[in-house]
């Protein structure tokens, strides 16, 4: 009993000793402390490194239920962006192969796809990021740790090695960057046993074959896409709609493209139960919502794409009092990236209201680097951040959707112009076009500024980083008019486009 | 017991062969522009060898050091070489894990901390 009360004496004095260095003092181990070594991450802590402070940033990949883990760079470099385009051009080979022949090639039989091959060599492409982030890190006197990092107290920060060795750091200010990871059904036995996520995926030494996909996000759609295109007999299951919160009817667009090419859509469906059957293969059970009736099929992998979460409970945010939002769990954010206690930051996906993109995270970061080392004031703009959808038809857009549009200037104050077009490349091999297709809202009045534009179609990421631009700048559809388009394109029928939806004409392009 | 082992090779078939010969081993390979009888490389970059050299301690336990001069300068200047073409070596020195994307070129070896850093970190 006496021994309990000297040793808690003891500690408090400790720790009363320690606080009182530190305020005596103001020293810090690092200047910044950075958790999260993901886009946004590296580029903050680089950014930070260049004027003179004190970086350290620590990574850690929890392995996903399955098992998989991956190195430095976060979500982008190793399970999102990057393998998704690969895989996404590899499916996109495919469809060329089959136009070659009608463009003269001579293949003898019919061409199929070996998943390892391609796998190896995304896998491989990710792993030289990996290095090339760990040079870089090292080269701009960024300390490194590949550690789990956690909250202690508003300075410190705790990381635990994979042997569970611990390490204190303190530091003038924490930035939170831990993104997010794949959601898992909570409530469909079966689930985390035997199916899979967006973290495995592009990690699968064997083709995952068969495949559903629950889910109608762009990473379900993306997936879908790839292993339909790469030969893969592929279904999407969703529970409502596509795609939300972009353009419905270019959502719609895109399905009905991934449709017309192979990809299985089961719609207003739930699945209930994953059974494994004594094959191996995996039998799922699901309800129509409508009618209640069950149905099964087998296959060979689930995939779950139903939507991101972030690990806020591992990083020890309660405790000290960061503010989430209590439907999301992600971080509430002040305009520059601040949190509720006043040295802790965050930014990227784990930020409430932030578009889950790379290039805002990067850019965000930098920003927020540069405003702690007392550089710049400059917040980080999120309007007008164009984005693209990889899946087999692209989707491209920067700008409100059209149901935004309508909804803030309301349906008489904005014209759409639109039109269906035929990409050139399309016509030889004869390939069915009818989901290409591109629209401009516009105010209605005045020099009718472009509020929207939406573009579906080849390279539609390519075409739509040009008219961002304008965009930004301000672009109106009487700029839109006097740009001269480049000739033969997909990207110039966004110059000639004139057909107005309220006119009721015909909207297909018809030649030069 | 050492604990390392290090290799001395001259040309491509050289190298192929020494890495085949200690398969499922941790391989680090250095790539030099060969010496002259003094000693002295055609290859300028070439001279600071001695800083990977400091580093050597750090190899991990049962790897292989595989030191590799891949032949004279115009042998070298002709991108149709197996060191170029093969290996997809775009300059000397460099310094690789072999079977991996990681590997320090050129100035990069200079730097031994980096060096220190692909001979300890997984």
């Amino acid at each position: 009993m006496a021994t309990l009360c000297r040793v808690r004496h003891r500690w408090k004095r400790i720790k009363c000793a320690h606080v009182l260095t530190r305020s005596l003092t103001g020293k810090f181990d690092y200047d910044l402390v950075v958790i999260g070594g993901g886009s946004g991450g590296l580029a903050c802590s680089k950014e930070a490194a260049q004027f003179g402070q004190r970086v350290a940033v620590l990574d850690y990949v929890e392995p996903s239920a399955k098992g998989t883990k991956w190195g430095l760079g976060g979500t982008c470099v190793n399970v999102g962006c990057i393998p998704k385009k690969l895989m996404h051009q590899a499916a996109l080979l495919g469809t060329a192969v089959k136009d070659a022949k009608k463009y003269g090639w001579q293949i003898s039989g019919p061409v199929c796809h070996d998943w390892a091959t391609m796998a190896e060599a995304v896998q491989n492409h990710v792993r030289s990021l990996n290095w090339g982030h760990r040079v870089q890190l090292q080269d701009k006197k960024v300390k490194y740790l590949n550690m789990k990092g956690s909250l202690v107290d508003e300075h410190t920060v705790k990381g635990l090695t994979k042997a569970g060795k611990e390490t204190i750091l303190t530091a003038k200010n924490i930035v939170i960057a831990t993104g997010g990871r794949p959601k898992y059904p909570t409530n469909i036995p079966g689930a985390i046993e035997y199916g899979l996520t967006s973290d495995d995926i592009f990690w699968l030494k064997k083709s995952p074959g068969k495949t559903l996909v629950v889910g109608a996000s762009y990473v379900a759609l993306e997936c879908a896409g790839f292993l339909t295109g790469i030969g893969l007999d592929t279904t999407v299951m969703i529970r409502s709609i596509a795609l939300r919160g972009f353009d419905q009817q270019m959502a719609g667009l895109v399905t009905d493209y991934m449709e017309a090419y192979g990809t299985k859509f089961v719609r207003k469906c739930v699945p209930k139960r994953v059974e494994k059957l004594s094959s191996g293969a995996l039998q799922v059970t699901w309800s129509d919502i409508n009618t209640g009736s069950e149905h099964k099929d087998t296959f060979d992998s689930v995939l779950w794409a139903v939507g991101k979460a972030p690990e806020t409970k591992a990083l020890g945010l309660d405790k000290l009092g960061v503010k989430l939002n209590k439907e999301t769990g992600k971080i509430v954010l002040g305009a520059d990236e601040s949190t509720s206690v006043p040295n802790i930051f965050a930014f990227g996906d784990i930020g409430e209201g932030r578009p889950e993109l790379t290039p805002t995270a990067i850019k965000a970061g930098k920003l927020l680097a540069q405003r702690l080392a007392g550089h710049s004031t400059q917040l980080m703009n999120y309007d007008n951040v164009a984005t693209t959808v990889f899946t087999p038809l692209e989707y491209g857009c920067v700008g409100l959707s059209e149901e935004e549009a309508e909804r803030r200037h309301g349906k008489d104050g904005i014209e759409i112009y639109h039109a269906f077009y035929k990409p050139l490349e399309f016509t030889v091999p004869e390939r069915d076009a009818s989901q290409c297709y591109l629209k401009v809202v516009c105010e209605r009045g005045g020099d009718q500024k472009i509020l929207g534009l939406h573009f579906t179609g080849p390279n539609a990421g390519e075409v739509t980083q040009g008219f961002s631009l304008g965009f930004q700048c301000g672009a109106t559809y009487s700029h839109l008019l006097q740009t001269v388009g480049i000739h033969p394109t997909c990207a110039e029928e966004l110059t000639k486009v004139n057909i107005t939806k309220r006119s009721g004409l015909d909207a297909t392009v018809t030649g030069c | 017991m050492a604990q390392y082992e290090e290799v001395t090779v001259h040309g491509y078939e050289e190298f192929c062969k020494a890495v085949s010969e200690r398969a499922g081993k941790e391989i680090f390979a250095y790539f030099s522009g060969n010496k002259d009888a003094q000693g002295k490389s055609w290859c300028p970059d070439c001279v600071k060898e001695p800083i990977v050299r400091g580093e050597m301690s750090h190899l991990p336990e049962g790897s292989v050091f595989i030191y590799c001069q891949v032949g004279e300068r115009a042998f070298w200047k002709d991108p149709s070489n197996d060191f170029k073409k093969t290996l997809k070596l775009s300059g000397v020195p460099t310094l690789l894990r072999y079977g991996t994307p990681q590997k320090l070129v050129e100035e990069e070896c200079f730097k031994s901390d980096l060096v220190k850093m692909m001979f300890t970190e997984d």
